[in-house]
């Protein structure tokens, strides 16, 4: 049985790292609350390679949840796309039928959020709710499905046989969320979103959770499209990164780029406000100003926290390129 | 000012704490630093006396602390607490103005020095508290959804420092937020700490943070106490084991 399944992730590494091309790849998408005409996602692009990690980092309010939410097929009503488009290998997923996102949900793109312990129903057991997820996208034997989901619990590091038989609330935090990766893998996904998969655990359990997605996306040569608030989650894993700010990518490129030569001025202040262990202790933690919330309704969004905002701020910047694979979004940098 | 002697503490038949011990000058920080499950925040409630210690004794300036009301109440006048997720730690009915100055109406009789002035005008007073954590008077009358987490965060520390405290204890106070927000957090503690000579109790799972902001540091692993020393020690050899552990995990995050 491990065999088999071994080799069928093989096959599939196979077929999609055909090309260099991206596997996932967003243009231009605008989204805009309905009633009263407002852009809360700003005519962004990215693009994800096949086996890569993109960490797409922001603070709360910036949109990068609502992108995530429209890649999945999944925004509310009164929120919609008002342009660009989003291809996930040859789906359009803009132009599929609620019915045609149902197949790709799930079994192309998997989602991991921060919410752990809301991923599996309360009262039925783990296993049962696996072999569900397996029987429900293909007509499957119960044993082999049971088979399957040992399989994938083992390949997260949990004890396959005792969680197969635990209620959730008889699991930590890390084990659930080990399980709902395990849950989330189960089909071979093309692409994981992990929202925030680490907020709810504490540091060193946290790590361990996004080492093994990093190891899974090198194995299954998946997609990761990494959610967070917290840069050093990024800096270590992903291969590029995106900074955005009130619905507006400011800052994307190589993970090593950025981090070396960030270019806009709220990716630099991100940098030196975090806070590191360092043999000579800091007084102060440098500050930005103002509350993530203040977002400015005309050109750079970054505007009323930025220090360098100069008359050109009201117009929103081109984007230009930095150095290869880096771009920016800012009238300040050069 | 704070002194633990060998408490334990079991919740059924799990014991949470194990033998701790350990002490705190006025006017000095402490970080506790551990895993999920390592008893620091049990640790923290046993010092606010929200649960009875099994062995062992609390002793806070003089006065054992007893999870007694009588000795509670003299012992909360100078143990405050800001607690991680500040949004449910506000009381969503009222407007912020009133729960910041809650403690006060508790202990008509107690004078803290920044609100001599004020002390018989509760607006003016919560005017003052918002003035020392750095929020605008604007927003008094607001309520705590329409607050952003950094904001509420510093409405708590408002609070947590209205009877001017000897000790303020801060469980996770900043993982829920922004790392911008955090930064404003952190420096708005230390600046209360050195202006009020107020002493901190800081819990949290990330050392760095714990670097920066306390001036001993216990670490804290299943109930046990391995390892404790000044801040400035943090790199020395003789350091736990799990002390290096953590201390190798915090450096790897510079790349």
């Amino acid at each position: 049985m491990e065999a088999t399944i071994e080799k069928q992730i093989k096959n599939a590494g196979d077929l999609v790292h055909t090309a260099e091309e991206s596997l996932l790849e967003i243009e231009d998408l605008t989204i805009t609350i309905d009633s009263v005409k407002k852009d809360l996602v700003k005519q962004i692009d990215l693009s994800i390679k096949a086996g890569e990690m993109l960490g797409l980092v922001g603070e709360s309010g910036s949109g990068k949840s609502l992108t995530a939410t429209a890649l999945l097929g999944l925004l509310p009503s009164s929120l919609q796309i008002t342009g660009g488009t989003i291809r996930l290998g040859n789906h359009q997923i803009t132009s599929l039928s609620e019915k045609e996102m149902r197949q790709v949900r799930g079994k192309e793109i998997a989602y991991v959020s921060q919410n752990y312990q809301s991923f599996f129903t309360p009262f039925i057991k783990i296993g049962k709710q696996f072999v569900e997820v397996i029987q429900s996208h293909s007509p499957t034997k119960k044993s082999e499905a049971k088979k399957i989901v040992r399989y994938w619990l083992n390949k997260v590091n949990l004890p396959a046989d005792r969680v197969f038989n635990s209620y959730p609330f008889q699991l930590s935090g890390g084990q659930l969320q080990r399980a709902a990766i395990a849950c989330a893998i189960l089909l071979r996904p093309r692409l994981i979103i992990a929202d925030e998969p680490t907020t709810a655990l504490d540091v060193l359990t946290g790590e361990k959770i996004l080492d093994l997605l990093r190891g899974l996306q090198k194995e299954l040569n998946c997609a990761i499209l990494l959610i967070t608030h917290d840069l050093k989650h990024v800096m270590n894993r992903s291969d590029e990164i995106a900074i955005m700010y009130g619905g507006q990518i400011l800052e994307r490129g190589r993970t090593c780029d950025v981090y070396q030569n960030p270019a806009h001025p709220y990716t630099r202040l991100l940098f030196q406000s975090r806070l590191q262990l360092s043999k000579e202790v800091t007084k102060e933690l440098r500050t930005i100003y103002g509350e993530p919330g203040l977002i400015a309704e005309k050109g750079c969004p970054f505007a009323r926290r930025c220090p360098y905002v100069f008359e050109a701020c009201n117009e929103i910047p081109q984007i230009k390129t930095v150095s290869d694979a880096h771009w920016v979004a800012c009238h300040a940098a050069n | 000012m704070l002194e633990i002697n060998s408490i334990t503490k079991t919740y059924d038949t799990n014991p949470v704490l194990k033998d701790i011990t350990l002490s705190l000058n006025q006017g000095e920080s402490l970080g506790i630093i551990g895993e999920s499950g390592s008893g620091k925040s049990t640790l923290a409630r046993l010092i606010l006396g929200l649960d009875s210690i099994d062995e062992g004794e609390i002793i806070f300036q003089g006065i054992r602390v007893q999870h007694k009301r009588n000795s509670l109440k003299k012992v909360r006048r100078h143990v405050q607490i800001v607690f991680q997720d500040p949004a449910s730690s506000l009381n969503p009915k009222l407007p912020v103005w009133k729960s910041v100055v809650e403690p006060l109406e508790n202990y008509p009789d107690t004078i803290p020095l920044f609100l001599k002035e004020v002390r018989n005008n509760k607006e003016l007073m919560a005017g003052m508290l918002f003035n020392k954590v750095g929020l605008s008077q604007e927003l008094l009358e607001r309520y705590p959804h329409q607050l952003s987490g950094g904001q509420k965060q510093r409405v708590a520390i408002a609070r947590g420092i209205s009877l001017q405290p000897a000790l303020l204890i801060c469980d996770e106070p900043t993982s829920s937020l922004d790392v911008s927000v955090q930064a404003q957090v952190l420096n708005l503690l230390k600046e209360l700490k050195r202006d009020l000579n107020m002493s901190y109790i800081f819990i949290s799972h990330d050392l760095a943070a714990v670097q920066f902001m306390c001036d001993q540091i216990a670490v804290l692993k299943n109930g046990t106490l391995l390892d404790m020393f000044r801040t400035e020690e943090l790199f020395s050899e003789i350091r736990h084991d799990y002390t290096k552990k953590l201390v190798g995990l915090a450096l790897k995050d510079i790349l």
